[in-house]
């Protein structure tokens, strides 16, 4: 994570994320993934083959593409599929759009109710004997029974979760670096999943991106780092109020 | 000796040689400093980040001058700041810690202003800060000076208007070896205990204060290998290239 200042002074906190060794794997139509639209299955960062089984090693092999360590699929329209096989950029996305970033949060193993749910616990004196950090009552007399999905001690962490409406800032083209306003769920380096807002106050902003994708051969030669219009370049001066 | 030549000509005359003159200060060689923010802390990041980082902070660097300072040094700041008269706002004060990795790297500067004292925490690399000037060089014992909040106010006031001392380019940085007064306890730390390692403090305490403060050394810590972290290779390396994209 980074800082980053636009041009009126202001900072904000940036997650970097890398696109590293993206290929489109296959195309689901829409019958066979029984849903309303065709699916694209991409993966992400290259692995060592022969730790996985034939059979999945079969989606690989038809793409023309070394193993891939995470694999997901994203819902497209019709006019926006792609050939499996094609490598995936960073420049697919553009300064000034908005993301959700998807990815496992850090697992923290078995806790207990106050760190896991946030619970309050019990006073630490005024007698309180052996109950410091415990749930207290589970349920009322007239229920008779414990509800299900009631917040107990558990497995904490390791689930998918996203965090939503992020601003991207900047983009490397040349490391195909992308510059994430906020913090994103996961560790260190862990491999994560970007996708376009499904929030409705954000349409706007997703104009005129590369469509279908940005090709590497398509003859546009991009800059090696494109910035929002707000972000503060550091090849200009200093900011002045005049 | 004479020269006694077998021809009758005198001897020719000869120029005495020429002084060599050895200029001392470029003789010596040129100060080493490498500002600690580049340094990569210890940890599982990938060294991509900290390139593209470096990077950055180069670019800065080439457009404003960041001058050599360390933890003692007097500096006055200008930031632009909208809500003022004149648009910009200037604070002198000693620098007394420098923290942060990367392009978050801060710096505290301390005064007392109309007997109040102020603490201001600057972002090296904030784009508002329009000058940094080093209004005095020295050197203090410590590398952290927090403990002049708990000392006596007179060794945190320093004038807003002083004139820049004008130095050469030294081969070393001053070292004042001050020690500090300090108010009566109670204190915002307990600087007396081991763990801060102050060396800066002229402590009046009774000696079994002292004593008793010794009880929280931990003299195991500096031989615990897992703790030591190198870095004279990488800032040698960080150095190079630092230097190399700052000539260019």
């Amino acid at each position: 994570m980074m800082p980053i200042w636009t041009k009126s002074g202001k900072k904000h906190a940036v997650t970097l994320l890398k696109v590293q060794d993206c290929h489109v794997l296959k195309y689901v139509s829409k019958e066979d993934s029984d849903g309303k639209s065709p699916k694209l299955i991409v993966g992400g960062k290259n692995g060592s083959p022969f730790s996985i089984s034939e059979s999945e090693m079969k989606i690989f092999r038809e793409a023309g593409v070394p193993r891939k360590q995470k694999i997901t699929s994203f819902k497209v329209t019709d006019d926006a599929l792609i050939k499996p096989g094609t490598p995936l950029y960073a420049a697919h996305f553009r300064p000034g759009q908005v993301v959700d970033v998807t990815a496992k949060t850090i697992g923290k193993g078995f806790q207990g109710v106050m760190k896991r749910w946030g619970f309050k616990g019990q006073p630490a004196t005024h007698g309180q004997t052996k109950t410091h950090r415990r749930p207290g009552a589970i349920s009322t007399n007239k229920a008779s029974k414990v509800y299900r999905g009631k917040k107990m001690p558990g497995r904490m962490g390791n689930i998918y979760r996203t965090s939503f409406g992020l601003k991207v800032w900047r983009i490397n083209t040349k490391h195909d670096i992308i510059y994430v306003n906020g913090s994103v769920p996961g560790h260190k380096n862990c491999l994560v999943k970007v996708k376009d807002t499904k929030l409705p106050g954000y349409k706007d902003c997703n104009k005129n991106p590369p469509f279908p994708t940005y090709f590497a051969d398509g003859g546009e030669e991009l800059p090696e780092d494109l910035y929002d219009e707000e972000v503060f370049q550091f090849t200009e001066p200093s900011i002045t109020y005049a | 000796a004479y020269l006694r030549s077998s021809d009758a000509e005198p001897a020719k005359f000869k120029p005495p040689p020429k002084p060599v003159i050895i200029d001392k200060q470029k003789q010596t060689t040129e100060r080493r400093f490498l500002s600690p923010e580049f340094i990569p802390p210890r940890g599982r990041t990938n060294p991509l980040k900290f390139s593209i980082e470096r990077k950055d902070m180069i670019q800065r660097r080439k457009v404003f001058d960041i001058p050599e300072f360390y933890v003692g040094h007097i500096l006055a700041v200008t930031t632009a700041e909208p809500n003022a008269n004149d648009k910009t706002s200037r604070f002198v004060g000693i620098c007394i810690q420098r923290g942060g990795k990367g392009l978050g790297a801060t710096f505290v500067l301390r005064n007392v202003i109309e007997d109040q004292g102020v603490e201001i925490c600057y972002e090296l690399y904030n784009p508002r800060i329009q000058e940094i000037q080093v209004l005095k060089l020295e050197k203090r014992l410590d590398d952290n000076l927090m403990y002049l909040r708990d000392a006596l106010p007179e060794y945190s006031t320093f004038d807003v208007n002083m004139k820049p001392q004008s130095y050469l380019n030294y081969e070393e940085v001053p070292v004042n070896k001050l020690q500090v007064r300090m108010k009566p306890k109670p204190w915002s730390k307990r600087w007396e205990r081991p763990k801060y390692n102050v060396k800066g403090i002229k402590f009046e305490l009774p000696e079994e204060k002292m004593k008793e403060a010794q009880k929280w050394s931990q003299p195991w810590l500096e031989f615990d290998m897992m703790r030591e972290y190198d870095t004279s290779k990488i800032e040698e390396k960080i150095w190079k290239e630092v230097n190399e994209a700052l000539k260019k």
